[in-house]
């Protein structure tokens, strides 16, 4: 269940990173990234499924919970070595790791209810509704060479 | 006290983070990383057993033993540059990690590139296919 991201939407306002950080105790896990002028990617954690960063992990602190890579922060000895793992470098090392949790114990992670331009979302069904969405769209106008 | 096998020590920041202490010190610059162990009195063994590469020991206390200390190079980022790492630590990334996901769809070997490049990478990648898509859209 990662954040699912909907580039075309993202406004580059960062309100997820300052959620996040609201959230995180004042480590985010968020970083928008402004490529040239013409576009903002949130970059998150992408909870994968064969996880490196668990991999590395020798003490079991990050681990696999269902769908989400978790975090037992009584576990972690800030070794560094999930830092080095992540292919996306989203798992920072600041004394103990610290990464995107999908906020533990919340309903539904901040940045997707913070976001005013609704460019997050865990629901894989409505982001892939919508990319079909815009390629039939596309189609119709003739695009898509 | 504590005895360190130098040539196993990865240079990691476990111990340094684990000693309750403070015992273990760590400098670094631009390009090394120092560790730096006290001579402890301490029976407490934390970083001996939180030690990833198990470099470490605990021994009597003897105050003829110099205090041990291991400096590593830090690898620079094939791309910016920048010491991010020691050369152990992205070996032992490398010799754990299934080899069909050390090199990303473009073919690079992203271990050996800082962090902080590789989610540039990734929204650069991502910025590419936003773009095609806004091309397409003004077909």
């Amino acid at each position: 269940m990662p954040v699912y991201i909907d580039i075309s939407r993202c406004i580059g306002c960062r309100s997820c990173e300052v959620a996040c950080k609201r959230v995180h105790g004042g480590r985010g896990h968020v970083n928008v990234h402004f490529v040239g002028e013409y576009a903002s990617i949130p970059i998150f954690c992408h909870h994968c499924e064969e996880a490196s960063c668990t991999m590395l992990c020798f003490t079991g602190a990050l681990h696999k919970e269902g769908e989400r890579t978790a975090f037992d922060i009584t576990k972690c000895t800030g070794c560094g070595l999930c830092h080095l793992a992540c292919p996306f470098g989203v798992v920072w090392t600041d004394k103990i790791a610290h990464k995107c949790d999908l906020c533990a114990g919340l309903d539904s992670p901040t940045c997707i209810k913070t976001c005013p331009a609704n460019a997050l979302s865990t629901d894989f069904e409505e982001a892939a509704r919508r990319a079909r969405t815009r390629s039939a769209i596309i189609a119709a106008r003739g695009g898509g060479r | 006290m504590i005895k360190v096998d130098a040539g196993a020590c990865i240079g990691c920041l476990s111990c340094s983070t684990v000693c309750p202490s403070q015992n273990i010190t760590r400098t670094e610059t631009e390009r090394t990383r120092s560790i730096h162990w006290k001579r402890c009195k301490e029976e407490c063994d934390l970083c001996v057993e939180l030690c990833p590469a198990r470099a470490l020991a605990l021994v009597p206390f003897d105050e003829s033993v110099p205090e041990p200390e291991v400096t590593l190079d830090l690898v620079a980022c094939r791309i910016c540059g920048a010491g991010y790492a020691t050369e152990p630590m992205l070996q032992r990334i490398e010799s754990t990690l299934p080899e069909k996901v050390q090199r990303d769809a473009s073919g690079l070997a992203w271990v050996r590139v800082c962090p902080v490049c590789r989610r540039k990478i990734e929204a650069e990648r991502a910025a590419g296919q936003l773009v095609l898509e806004r091309r397409r859209k003004s077909i």
